[in-house]
């Protein structure tokens, strides 16, 4: 009983294992996305997400204040004086060491005064005071200090605040989200339907050429849609649909029966054949067999691939592109309108990272509410 | 008007009304900000023009052109980064051509005229040339970007000749520095920037003549004219001493990153050679004209070749004829159309009657002055080269180049994709 007990708890620890360790491998991109949201693209170049949550010691550039503005300079003791401090009193750095060129960035430590070509010096403080002074009147730009500092962990919420707003139009995501709203809520519906009713047949009822038609759907599963994007968008076209709304429905539609049909089909095929056979001894037709008894029973199965017809289109750039997005404008889906946020050569990575995060909130909300039915759903039809 | 197969019956309907104010749809890879410049100079032709203008942008333009094109749902007017596509298109019948005396028009406006009526005049379905596109808003690429305060630090002046930009490159290695920032990174377009590079290579070590021998595949990829001008090329990217990070970092870069590291304390590079648009990526804050500011990639005094400016550009061309896309074509024409933009910021044009005073920065100004100033204009190749090679095995080669591939090799495969595809 030992060895049966023991050689137990050991696999169960290894089951354990491997979960946190693919749970780990799921999390830890998704952390770094979210951490990435919240910082400045600048920051996103300079250093690494982990880095950001801890004071870090980083090679800042800094200007002293502009000794042409107005009351910048004034006449101590037969030198012209700026005094100021190189962060703007916003940030609380802590500076180690410094230099004025960029030859030679640590040169001085603090409290250290450097002589510079004309008599010019400067000295600088640890928290970014600085003294700079000179026997002529200065002019041009401020003084570059480059420095070495310390500084804590900073984060912004201002890209949730451009990508909630849009940078261009106002309230134009609020328009994009109504859009993926009116694209996917009738494309979930609309396939599930039909796909029910074509299960059920395919299922419980008999007439020649049933296993055909069920080889042919299955067939269709591998047929990359890819293909049939301009055929199809010709059709629309010439039968007057053209781009819109109707469009998508019926695109997303038609892409999805054929995996929607199949999973139903498959879970409704192993419901028991008596519950049936009772249904139609006592007299029921296929159509009330169907509302009353198959319906209600497949209800994980129809679940279950709701969530995935809901998230498929919610994620979907390439069909909206195709079948809705026209030359207006006016039917922008919220994948398009990060896609335009993201400017015209791309590489706004912090625009990205808050985008998803924007983007997975609706799909987080129906996955959890329908979550109990996904596991039951996704074995449908696999167990006999 | 010349009937096209690929019309709605709604379009036609449309096009043959003699309506005043009509619906303009316009198609462009402009996004983000870019997208709100293009849409404020559209609205300055809606208010003239009466016509309801709406502009639609998208990042994979070049496909999604072909797929509106094919399935008949196209824009009324495009604008094409690259006229080999639109050149594509044309043949297949997709464009409209623009309206009897816009060749004239140009010819006469336009700084280097016949080379900009050249750049957009194709040969139709039936073979007969014609001119399709309109050229607006151009990009000069032959720019070395710099940090003017840190040349000052370290005393260096600008090269004013490729002898001299190749001394500075030594010196500043000399002095423990990285002289350049060579990024080709650029997701499913890695390796474009190295292709600029080979181009304003080939433009200072051969002739205009040989260029476009070059550009047409009449002088074969793996020619050794060619193949110098990317050995060129290499002498600053395949050497690690050059480039920041060495050699093997090129490929792996993102270009976007790349000239970041101009102003990063300690500098990790002294120049960049990039085109006009690439302030966009500088860090935030920086100014052009004061933190950074830029030279032109100079030409070998010793060859004689002039000062070649490699150059890029937008082409508008009518994929959906109706009057107002005329009538948006006509207002390009207008002084007040490049001037709108160029108070915007970004915008380069070839219009010899603008007003140069209302460039929205002197940066731009200057930079206008070089497109002016060039003895030779050339458009950039990969853009004219079908695109399987100019967009396909001329990146990927570069990206082998850069990788340490030998440049004859690479040569003679991206020659024996263009067969491929004869």
């Amino acid at each position: 009983m030992d060895n049966i007990a023991g050689r137990k708890s050991g696999l169960s620890w290894a089951v354990n294992l491997s979960v946190i360790f693919l749970v780990l491998l799921w999390l830890f991109p998704t952390a770094g996305l979210f951490v990435s949201s919240f910082r400045s693209s600048d920051q996103i170049s300079a250093n690494g997400w982990w880095q950001s949550m801890f004071p870090t010691e980083q090679n800042v550039t800094l200007r002293t204040a502009d000794p042409d503005d107005e009351g910048a300079q004034e006449l101590v003791d037969g030198l012209y004086t700026v005094r100021g401090n190189l962060f703007d009193g916003e940030d609380t750095a802590d500076i180690s060491v410094w230099g004025y060129s960029s030859r030679a960035i640590d040169d001085f430590t603090v409290g250290q005064t450097a002589e510079m070509k004309d008599g010019e010096t400067i000295t600088v403080e640890a928290n970014g005071d600085y003294v700079w002074t000179s026997p002529e009147k200065l002019t041009g730009r401020g003084q570059r200090v480059f420095a070495t500092a310390t500084t804590p962990p900073k984060f912004t919420t201002e890209n949730y605040g451009t990508v909630l707003s849009g940078s261009g139009t106002d309230g134009a995501m609020a328009k994009a989200f109504l859009n993926t709203l009116t694209v996917t809520i009738p494309a979930t519906i609309i396939p599930i339907v039909i796909a029910a009713f074509a299960a059920y047949a395919l299922a419980w009822m008999q007439f020649p050429g049933r296993a055909i038609l069920i080889a042919i759907v299955v067939g269709l599963l591998v047929v990359p849609l890819q293909l049939a994007l301009i055929p199809l968008l010709r059709l629309h076209l010439g039968i007057g649909i053209g781009k819109g709304y109707l469009g998508v429905w019926l695109a997303h539609t038609g892409f999805g029966l054929p995996l929607a049909i199949y999973l139903l089909r498959n879970y409704m095929a192993g419901l028991p054949k008596d519950i049936i056979e009772n249904a139609k001894v006592d007299g029921a037709t296929d159509f009330q067999v169907f509302t009353k008894i198959i319906l209600p029973l497949s209800f994980p199965a129809l679940a279950s691939f709701a969530i995935f017809q809901f998230l498929w289109t919610w994620n979907d750039l390439l069909v909206a592109k195709v079948f809705l997005i026209d030359a207006t404008g006016q039917t922008t889906v919220m994948t398009q309108q990060i896609v335009e946020l993201l400017g015209t050569r791309g590489g706004n990575w912090e625009i990205l990272s808050t985008a998803a995060f924007v983007s997975i909130a609706v799909p987080l909300l129906v996955f959890f509410a329908m979550q109990k039915y996904l596991v039951r759903g996704l074995l449908a039809g696999s167990v006999k | 008007m010349k009937t096209s197969l690929y019309m709605s019956a709604a379009a036609v309907a449309l096009a043959s009304a003699p309506a005043f104010a009509e619906d303009l749809t316009v198609f462009g890879p402009w996004l983000g900000p870019d997208q709100e410049t293009v849409e404020k100079v559209l609205a300055v032709f809606a208010e003239k023009s009466g016509h309801n203008v709406s502009y639609v942008g998208s990042d994979s333009f070049e496909q999604q052109i072909l797929i509106d094109a094919e399935a008949g749902s196209a824009a009324n007017v495009s604008v094409f980064p690259q006229p080999g596509l639109a050149a594509d298109m044309a043949a297949r019948g997709f464009l409209a051509p623009l309206k009897d005396g816009t060749e004239a028009w140009i010819n006469e406006n336009y700084a280097a005229g016949s080379s900009w009526v050249d750049l957009g005049t194709y040969a139709d379905k039936d073979g007969n040339d014609d001119l399709f596109g309109f050229f607006y808003k151009v990009d000069v690429k032959s720019l070395v970007w710099y940090s003017p305060e840190n040349f000052e630090d370290a005393g260096y002046d600008i090269p004013t000749t490729m002898e001299e930009l190749k001394a500075l490159s030594d010196q500043i290695v000399a002095d423990g520095g990285t002289p350049w920032c060579i990024g080709l990174g650029s997701g499913g377009a890695t390796g474009w920037p190295a292709t600029d590079w080979v181009e304003d290579l080939m433009l200072r070590t051969q002739s205009p003549a040989d260029y476009d021998a070059w550009v047409s595949n009449e002088m074969k990829f793996d020619d050794p004219k060619v193949v110098a001008a990317i050995e060129e090329f290499g002498a600053f990217a395949r050497n690690d001493a050059y480039v920041a990070g060495g050699a093997g970092a090129v490929a792996s870069t993102d270009f976007r990153d790349s000239p970041k590291g101009l102003f990063s304390s300690p500098a990790q590079c002294y120049m960049h050679r990039q085109a006009s648009f690439i302030p966009a990526f500088f860090p935030e804050g920086t100014s052009v004209g004061e933190d950074a500011d830029f030279f032109y990639f100079p030409s070998y005094a010793e060859k004689e070749l002039g000062n070649p400016v490699l150059g890029a550009g937008t082409l508008w061309a009518i994929t959906n004829e109706n009057d107002a896309a005329h009538d948006l074509v006509d207002f390009l024409k207008t002084p007040e159309a490049h001037e709108t933009w160029m108070a915007l910021g970004g915008f380069l044009t070839p219009h010899k009657g603008i007003d140069s005073s209302k460039f929205a920065d002197e940066a731009t100004a200057k930079m206008n002055d070089i497109l002016l100033a060039a003895t030779t204009f050339r458009f950039d190749a990969s853009d004219l080269m079908p695109g399987g090679v100019g967009a396909g095995s001329f990146w990927t080669g570069m990206v082998d180049y850069a990788g340490g591939k030998d440049a004859a090799e690479v040569a003679a495969e991206i020659q024996s994709s263009w067969d491929a595809l004869k």
